[in-house]
């Protein structure tokens, strides 16, 4: 039998199109529905507190790339921090939300755009938290011995489906030109980049590496109804056959069914859901706050960091916001690139010492979906 | 906040922890339940809002009698949570009143709501109440208050404000709903005094978590046999 085998994070890499964009900037970028300007702007950002994101789009609305070559990118940037090719690759797991087709998957499109040999792809899409799903894919296949060499990538070009024209003529703006908040409030939280990790049966040749010790998925759709989804209307999406798939483009788009929404009614019993996953997994154990030295939380929005932080004290539960990094403030919220782009920004920032254990929990509102994985710091093997 | 809450308090902590579990899975449970996915889903109608205040009624005229019930099998060496129990019991035993108003408000007739029987799910839930509270020094009942009462200040005012938009009614149909949501606002700093004055204590601290499990899964039933 086939041992399992240690499994290391030995390069990450980051793509953040364009330059930083402030906040009395990004209407410049996403334009204006209906030639007004979004009454919802300065609530949502209070609300995420987010100061600077990037746009892969020029303010004319012009493509500047694509959410593959953005993968690509970032799968570069990882392969040759741990010193290696894209033609190197066994698998490629390739995580977004939604990709630049609707088919064939997301890996294929970045496969493509990497231009390297034959390779194993694998294409996961979800919402943020289709990072881990990919990465847990090119885990469990350096770990069992079916790859020398797996990269896990995820990417968002969210800007592009918030353009006036993908609004206008819709039902979601009403008779005086008002866009609805559930589509309106997205377009203010999330912004485009890509990440990627490289993971290999050693630790990188110089620095520190860092072993990926497991990574915990849980879904609890079987419950709720979509939070955070593109397909169908508000009203209309518990009913699958609602879908613009079974209604047609035309008639799905003139509905307000191809734009991305929220609902933040639902979005409240769907945070409380994740923590009491959380909580599942230190009351059996499986996380023990005091040994977590360092906390990577992709949280959407500050305000939600806030509304859990009294019950994870209440519960013993708390790891101390001391031993919290993120980048939220100034990278934006990419969706499915957030984790890989705070990982990368982590591993330059010197903070991290040999022995640490570092813990990244992906939460996703899509369906109820919540990620975790557990990463402890070792030498490099060339040391 | 106290620095004891700060520090998430020793002696609460872990139950509170188990207690937050339960809870999230109480509510999952009740979130799919097919009356609670029609209010979510903005598909309830006025017989389903009929429906619940009846069944809701059956069982809230017990709540305030298993709390006393429970008060007067605690001994005089928690003769504090005694008295916390009494206060309890006394503010809940009106509760229906304010349920058969609602119902009348919502167009029903006050004789229906009033000659209403419990459905399968509210049997099993008061009879566990009951036998529960029976007991002498009933401790495991405080993880049953924890998730009714987590019920009132989490989803109840929700719920409330939901179901009058929804059904275009007026505040006066949706009172007891919406009167719990703003009225159990602090329970959980109350709730952890009461843990307080029993815990430490690893066979009470199991048996509070189990009382809240089955109390969550007999509610969620009493939900689901809404009709």
């Amino acid at each position: 039998m086939t041992m399992l085998r240690d499994v290391f994070i030995s390069g990450t890499g980051a793509f953040l199109p364009g330059e930083p964009v402030g906040q009395d900037r990004m209407e410049d970028y996403l334009g204006l529905v209906c030639g007004r300007r979004s009454a919802m702007g300065r609530r949502a950002l209070h609300w995420n507190g987010i100061d600077t994101r990037h746009y892969a789009l020029t303010p004319e609305g012009r493509p500047l790339h694509s959410n593959a070559s953005m993968c690509a990118a970032a799968v570069r940037t990882a392969l040759e921090a741990a010193g290696h090719a894209a033609d190197d690759l066994d698998l490629l797991a390739a995580a977004t939300t939604q990709g630049d087709y609707l088919a064939p998957g997301h890996a294929a499109a970045v496969h493509g755009e990497l231009g390297c040999g034959p390779l194993e792809t694998a294409s996961f899409q979800s919402v943020c938290a289709s990072s881990l799903m990919a990465a847990k894919a090119a885990w469990l296949a350096v770990r069992a011995g079916e790859a020398e060499l797996a990269a896990a990538t995820a990417g968002e070009f969210s800007s592009r489906w918030f353009r006036p024209h993908f609004y206008e003529g819709t039902a979601l703006v009403d008779a005086k030109g008002r866009l609805a908040i559930e589509a309106d409030f997205l377009r203010w939280t999330l912004s485009d980049g890509a990440g990627a990790a490289v993971m290999q049966p050693r630790p990188a040749g110089r620095g520190l590496g860092l072993r990926v010790d497991w990574i915990d998925m849980t879904s609890l759709a079987g419950r709720f109804d979509a939070c955070m989804w593109a397909g169908s209307t508000k009203a209309a999406r518990h009913d699958m056959k609602s879908a613009w798939s079974h209604a047609g483009p035309e008639a799905g788009f003139a509905q307000g069914a191809m734009a991305l929404l929220q609902d933040f009614d639902q979005l409240k019993a769907v945070i409380r859901a994740w923590v009491g996953v959380y909580l599942d997994k230190v009351d059996a154990g499986r996380i023990d706050p005091a040994g977590v030295d360092h906390l990577l939380c992709h949280y959407s929005a500050r305000s939600l960091r806030e509304e859990i932080v009294r019950l994870l004290e209440q519960t013993g539960a708390m790891i101390p916001e001391a031993r919290w990094f993120t980048n939220l403030a100034t990278c934006g919220n990419t969706g499915s690139a957030s984790i890989w782009i705070m990982l990368d920004a982590f591993l330059r920032s010197g903070r991290l010492k040999a022995g640490e254990r570092v813990l990244c929990i992906v939460p996703e509102s899509g369906r109820a979906t919540v990620g975790f994985m557990m990463l402890t710091a070792v030498e490099g093997a060339g040391r | 906040m106290s620095a004891r809450t700060k520090e998430g308090g020793a002696t609460t902590a872990p139950v509170l922890r188990k207690l937050a579990v339960a809870w999230t899975d109480f509510e999952a449970r009740l979130d799919s339940t097919p009356l609670v996915r029609r209010l979510n889903r903005g598909l309830l109608t006025i017989d389903d809002y009929r429906a619940l205040l009846m069944n809701l009624r059956q069982q809230v005229v017990d709540g305030a009698c298993w709390i006393s019930r429970a008060a007067s099998n605690v001994d005089e060496a928690h003769f504090e949570l005694r008295s916390t129990l009494m206060r309890h019991a006394a503010t809940e035993h009106r509760d229906y009143r304010l349920i058969e108003a609602d119902y009348v408000a919502a167009g029903g007739r006050l004789e229906d709501i009033r000659s209403g029987a419990k459905n399968v799910g509210s049997e099993a839930l008061s009879a566990w109440m009951f036998a529960e509270a029976s007991k002498p020094n009933p401790f495991g009942l405080l993880g049953a208050m924890f998730i009714i009462e987590g019920l009132g200040s989490i989803k109840a005012a929700g719920w409330g404000r939901a179901i009058a938009r929804q059904l275009s009614l007026s505040d006066e149909a949706v009172r007891f709903l919406v009167y719990h949501g703003a009225n159990d606002g602090d329970h959980m700093t109350e709730f952890e005094a009461m843990l307080a004055m029993v815990l430490p204590d690893p066979a009470v601290e199991a048996r509070i978590v189990r009382c809240a499990e089955v109390t969550g899964r007999l509610y969620a039933m009493q939900i689901e046999d809404v009709r």
